[in-house]
């Protein structure tokens, strides 16, 4: 039997298991009924727990079936493409408000579209990266009065 | 209750503004554009373009908000016609026929047929919305917080039993929404749940930062893992633009008759476009005397369910705007931006500010008119635009969801949220698990929390709930048929 088919229902037992532990723990409201803000979510957590357990159970029912949900990882450069796309991401995160928008969103857009769309178009790449972030910038900031850092 | 039609002249003028005519023909280009992308449809168009209305009269952002979808909507059967990749589902049928009709040598003449039919299909749906708006607004306004709890949990299993994947993942899917809701303060209590001292969770997460994550974030990772080096080259040459006779002929009593049959789908919850359009496309060649010619690029087989899916995508704004209830992702979105904006869709909407309602209904007739206009002008256009390599449109569109993001909260911590739900929609998707519930579950959360509780205080158990009233009992009924109908037709399936 492939476990790789059981790691995703296990992350949801995990969290529902972990979130019904915190609803336990919430505090008691001082206004109105005490548990008032516990119940809902009561409701929740035990609805995603007994769903997690059902999920596993479906995907044992399932155990002869092919899975193949993660062959799409298949293609080490694709998916390397798209953890580079997550790092880049978490780069402009950390450079957005410390930069500026301009030239970070100059910066994060250049080097997605050398990364997805080849370097060697190269100009289109650096072209779209300027014209795009100036042309957005002037949107946000100057027509809709959105303030950007 | 009748139709209003004072407001309904009213709002005609003005959504015959110059301005809102302005933005219904930008939204209807930008909606058509992102709605081209393959595997982008009108949710990602919305939830990418939401920023854009910032700073806007709630009525102006309404209409351009309602362009961009009906442009999304256009745009998927472009390149379901011209390239063979739908926009999204609701675009599929238009592959079925209009891919042929390309190869053939035809493309112009479907994509001109495929507007006709959208046009006709919405107008017919206008019709039906103007005429029923009205009165269910009037119904809804007798709902009481069980009955409306029962409403919204009937809204949500419909969206599971009707979504693709299996009914397990898709429950899964819809609690995990309605656990993110409950985050942050309780507005009742005050109490801070699942904040874990972070200041910002305080105000719980933004629903809209969510849903960028999940259909723009997690679609482009998605696509990036799909993308191949093919040339998306349209095969044959365009041709003619102005259909022939026997083509309209063909298609006329097909459009006609699949227009109710796709508003009606619509309107129901967890519906929508994909099955009208699928239902449709069927049943128009199972009555066609030429059903050998579907598949092959017969007009009729384009255009059925092109009007269908576009009556479907107008039935789909009564729930929303007389209720508040979003019947699909998209309308979720929708219902997420109005929010944003201020309004609240549901009965009072028409009582307080039916010039809102109104001028909306009014654009959708004429960003219609606007966008088959726009479609036959510019089929070359939207040819050179389709030939854009997706490499350089899904890097811009991760850009506007990073942008979009952080001009709901000017915060950064909005950047890490947004790029947490596009991996888990990036594992939604490959994992097959419905993301229409969690959406849905993640705008009306709130409001079912709200609604539960108010309904507890009155009743004091759920049975209580169950019998307020018979709107509520009926609702309780149709949850529990929408959950085990098709686990009983799947079983009846497999039995014959």
């Amino acid at each position: 039997m492939e476990i790789i088919r059981f790691i995703v229902p296990s992350i949801i037992l995990v969290i529902s298991v972990i979130y019904l532990i915190l609803t336990f723990n919430l505090p008691e409201a001082k206004v109105g009924n005490p548990t008032a803000a516990m119940n809902y979510p009561l409701l929740i957590g035990f609805s995603l727990l007994g769903l997690s357990i059902l999920y596993i159970l479906s995907e044992i029912k399932d155990k002869k079936k092919v899975f193949d949900a993660y062959k799409i990882f298949a293609d080490k450069e694709l998916t390397i493409q798209v953890i580079i796309v997550l790092v880049l991401c978490l780069g402009y995160t950390f450079l957005f408000e410390r930069i500026g928008f301009l030239i970070s969103t100059v910066l994060f857009l250049g080097a997605l579209l050398f990364l997805i769309n080849g370097r060697r178009k190269w100009l289109t790449n650096i072209i779209v990266a300027v014209v795009f972030s100036t042309a957005s910038w002037y949107t946000f900031a100057e027509l809709l009065s959105v303030s950007l850092p | 209750m009748g139709v209003d039609w004072n407001s309904f002249l009213e709002g005609f003028t003005t959504a015959m503004s110059f301005q809102n005519l302005l933005f219904i023909i930008i939204g209807g280009l930008l909606g058509t554009i992102v709605g081209m992308l393959p595997g982008l449809g009108p949710a990602t168009a919305v939830a990418v373009l939401i920023p854009v209305t910032f700073g806007m009269d709630s009525t102006n952002a309404l209409v351009l908000l309602g362009a961009i979808y009906y442009g999304a909507m256009y745009g998927g059967s472009r390149s379901s016609i011209l390239i063979n990749t739908p926009g999204d589902g609701s675009a599929i049928a238009a592959t079925f026929d209009g891919y042929p009709m390309t190869r053939k040598g035809q493309a112009g003449q479907a994509l001109t047929l495929a507007t006709l039919a959208s046009l006709v299909g919405g107008t017919v749906a206008i019709i039906g919305f103007v005429f029923l708006a009205k009165p269910l607004a009037g119904f809804a306004l007798q709902f009481g917080p069980a009955e409306y709890f029962f409403l919204l949990i009937f809204t949500l299993s419909a969206v599971v039993s009707l979504s693709k994947g299996n009914m397990i993942k898709g429950f899964v899917s819809m609690v995990l929404g309605l656990l993110i809701t409950t985050i942050g303060i309780d507005s009742q209590s005050g109490v801070y749940r699942y904040t874990f001292d972070i200041p910002h969770l305080s105000e719980g997460i933004d629903f809209l930062v969510v849903i960028i994550g999940i259909y723009a974030v997690g679609e482009v990772l998605y696509n990036i893992l799909l993308i191949k080096d093919e040339d998306q080259r349209i095969k044959g040459p365009v041709g003619k633009s102005w259909i022939t006779k026997e083509q309209w002929s063909r298609s006329f009593w097909p459009v006609i008759r699949q227009a109710p049959v796709g508003f009606l789908i619509g309107i129901l919850p967890g519906a929508g476009g994909s099955i009208a359009s699928m239902i449709s496309y069927s049943t128009e060649q199972q009555i066609s005397k030429r059903s050998d010619e579907f598949g092959k690029g017969a007009p009729e087989g384009l255009a059925a369910p092109e009007s269908s899916n576009n009556a479907a995508a107008v039935g789909a704004f009564i729930p929303l705007l007389t209720m508040g209830i979003p019947g699909s992702g998209t309308t979720a979105v929708i219902l997420g931006a109005l929010i944003m904006l201020g309004l609240q869709p549901g009965p009072m909407l028409f009582q307080n500010q039916p010039e809102v309602a109104w001028t909306f209904i009014n654009s959708l007739f004429i960003g219609n008119i606007a966008l088959v206009i726009m479609n036959i002008l510019l089929i070359g256009f939207l040819i050179k635009i389709l030939k854009t390599p997706p490499h350089i449109l899904y890097p811009i569109i991760l850009v506007l969801a990073f942008i979009g993001t952080y001009t709901l909260g000017y915060s950064i911590i909005d950047f890490f949220i947004l790029m947490i739900f596009g991996v888990i929609g990036l594992f939604m998707k490959i994992l097959n698990i419905p993301t229409a519930p969690l959406i849905l579950a993640v705008i009306i959360g709130n409001q079912m929390e709200q609604n539960f509780r108010m309904a507890s205080i009155s009743y004091d158990s759920i049975w209580g709930m169950v019998t307020a009233s018979p709107i509520a009992i009926l609702f309780a009924a149709l949850t529990v048929l929408s959950v085990f109908l098709p686990a009983l037709f799947n079983r009846l399936s497999r039995v014959k």
